[in-house]
């Protein structure tokens, strides 16, 4: 299957381990959408509980949701989990004190 | 977290049933009412009045109720009468007997304007009705969340299949090329792990290395994300592909100094403007690819002619013709970079590192709906690949391209310096204050008088050395001016 079939192409002395490309020399490289996602669920579960906005608690949870797809496997599983809690929290709290369904804004 | 949305879900249907509950009692009510008015036809009429508060009460809900209510008294009563009265005779067993009925006209025209009160029905609004439908709101909500779970786990696990189907297929031509083959860094002994390594739920890494000419190969699948539901209904808006990223790193002697690339039109404008080597060296437009026979969709971007005469073999041409709809971008570099830096200070003080590589942007075929099997028809691609590694060790360029090569590479050097010469000499400026600075501060926090003023000393006899050699060097210039 070489090219070469005269020899082996292989060079087991050449071996070259295998190094992560470090992102910081390029930020374009990274996919910025689950920081941005994590903040935004962040600031609309703050805001769900603060101003008892269901709509926004809910938007909180999807939030999460979305940034849990997008991330990294690198990535720190206990921020995940903390922000997926702090939107639960806020959708929880949110029926809590006020049990009466969502209204639709039209 | 999905027993959480069962205990969730129970409670509020707990919650719907027994608010409901209540509404049976209301309908009770008003069948015992209307119970009462069956018996209020054996009463004489004087105790119609009687009879009529009870009716009163019952019509202040609906005005409708009320009249239907007046119409059945009066028939009832009607009714009986005539029973009662059938054996009197016909005479007084006729409806409209005036006498009879006069005050009872009267009443029942007096009571229906009295409960014509200005009463307005209004709905129930949906915040305080206790039924289970009108926190329909929040079942779409958890409606939604579910779609995406099972949005994620199909399509993470599709990425999955996709992926080890690449790698199976590949499988045999790696290892017969490269020594080391899968490797994600963390073992202590350089073992070829023969796996992929995940990144991400899409994007699947694999290294290879061990082998000649090239220092070591990274294949990057970047899937789409089909795990992620927005992205999957932005993709039905904008279609694209599934790609492999394949990145050879050479031996500084294995390669010769050109920047060439093939690849798509679009692809290629879109590197010029992106990439740093190719917008340095290669500063033409994209010219077409029909003089060597590839198909009219790839188009050359090259440093010089020589280059693409010597890239353009058969073979090459025969694989880029083949299989030019998979291919994106083919793309050679002794100066490659990467993309350009944008930094805040203006230009980076130094010239970025440059690595020997050969670089490989491949389509999936399928735009999307890919299955398992399409990644068979990759497989020629990694041939190409491998005969691209060996042409570019064996491709020298002759003599005047490689001078040609070289006056292209001082240039670029030294329009950079030129560039930066302002920002470098400020920052040699910034440093040399700074250690006058560091000195100066030495000299007044020695405690000793002695050696402060031998410090001091120290420090004189150096600047009038410089200033000497200072007006050494412009009496030299003058002179050669002269």
């Amino acid at each position: 299957m070489s090219s070469n079939s005269m020899a082996d192409p292989r060079r087991p002395n050449k071996v070259l381990r295998y190094k992560p490309p470090s992102t910081e020399n390029n930020p374009t490289l990274e996919d910025p959408t689950p920081d941005y996602m994590n903040l935004l669920g962040m600031i609309f579960s703050m805001c769900g509980l603060m101003l008892k906005l269901k709509w926004c608690a809910w938007i909180a949870v999807y939030c999460s949701f979305i940034s849990f797809a997008n991330s990294r496997s690198s990535e720190d599983t206990k921020q995940m989990m903390s922000s997926f809690m702090l939107s639960i929290s806020a959708v929880v709290m949110s029926y809590l004190q006020n049990p009466q369904p969502m209204s639709p804004p039209w | 977290m999905r027993s959480l949305w069962i205990f969730l879900a129970v409670l509020f249907i707990h919650w719907g049933f027994s608010l409901a509950k209540f509404d049976e009692f209301e309908d009770g009510d008003d069948i015992v009412e209307y119970d009462d008015n069956d018996f209020a036809e054996f009463e004489d009429i004087t105790e119609d009045v009687t009879t009529e508060s009870p009716q009163r009460i019952i019509t202040t809900e609906d005005d409708e109720e009320e009249a239907t209510v007046e119409l059945e008294g009066h028939d009832e009563n009607q009714e009986d009468f005539d029973d009662a009265d059938a054996q009197e005779g016909d005479t007084e067993s006729e409806p409209y007997d005036d006498e009879e009925f006069e005050g009872y006209e009267e009443k029942t025209d007096a009571s229906p304007s009295k409960s014509k009160d200005p009463i307005t029905i209004v709905d129930v609004p949906a915040h305080l009705q206790n039924s289970w439908e009108s926190y329909y709101m929040e079942i779409l909500m958890v409606t939604g969340l579910l779609a995406y779970i099972m949005n994620y786990i199909i399509g993470k696990n599709k990425n999955n299949r996709l992926a080890q189907a690449w790698f199976n297929t590949h499988r045999e031509l790696l290892e017969s090329n490269f020594a080391l083959v899968g490797d994600d860094g963390t073992n202590k002994e350089a073992i070829s792990t023969g796996k992929l390594n995940q990144e991400n739920e899409h994007i699947y890494n694999l290294w290879c290395s061990g082998r000649v000419c090239c220092e070591g190969m990274l294949i990057q699948l970047k899937f789409l994300k089909r795990q992620d539901l927005l992205n999957v209904l932005a993709r039905m808006m904008r279609p694209a592909c599934d790609q492999v990223q394949i990145k050879v790193t050479m031996n500084d002697e294995d390669m010769d100094t050109y920047v060439f690339a093939v690849g798509t039109r679009k692809a290629l404008v879109r590197l010029q403007k992106e990439m740093q080597d190719l917008s340095e060296f290669c500063s033409d437009k994209p010219k077409s690819g029909a003089k060597y026979g590839l198909p009219e969709s790839l188009a050359i971007l090259s440093e010089m002619g020589e280059i693409t005469e010597g890239m353009m073999d058969t073979k090459m041409v025969h694989f880029l013709t083949h299989y030019a709809d998979k291919i994106e971008s083919v793309h050679f570099s002794d100066q490659f970079s990467g993309p350009k830096l944008m930094q805040e200070e203006g230009q980076p003080l130094k010239l970025p590192d440059t690595k020997r590589t050969l670089l490989f942007t491949f389509n999936v075929p399928g735009s999307g709906n890919t299955s398992p099997k399409d990644m068979e028809a990759l497989l020629p691609l990694m041939n190409m690949v491998i005969y691209s590694i060996d042409k570019a060790k064996k491709f020298r360029l002759n003599r005047e391209g490689k001078q040609k090569a070289d006056k292209n590479r001082a240039r670029v050097e030294e329009n950079f310096l030129k560039l930066t010469h302002v920002q470098r000499q400020e920052a040699a400026q910034s440093r040399r204050e700074e250690k006058k600075r560091a000195e100066k501060e030495r000299i007044m926090n020695e405690e000793d008088p002695e050696k402060q003023r031998r410090l001091e000393e120290a420090a004189l006899r150096r600047e009038q050395k410089k200033l000497e050699k200072k007006q050494m060097k412009m009496k030299q210039i003058k002179v050669k001016a002269m």
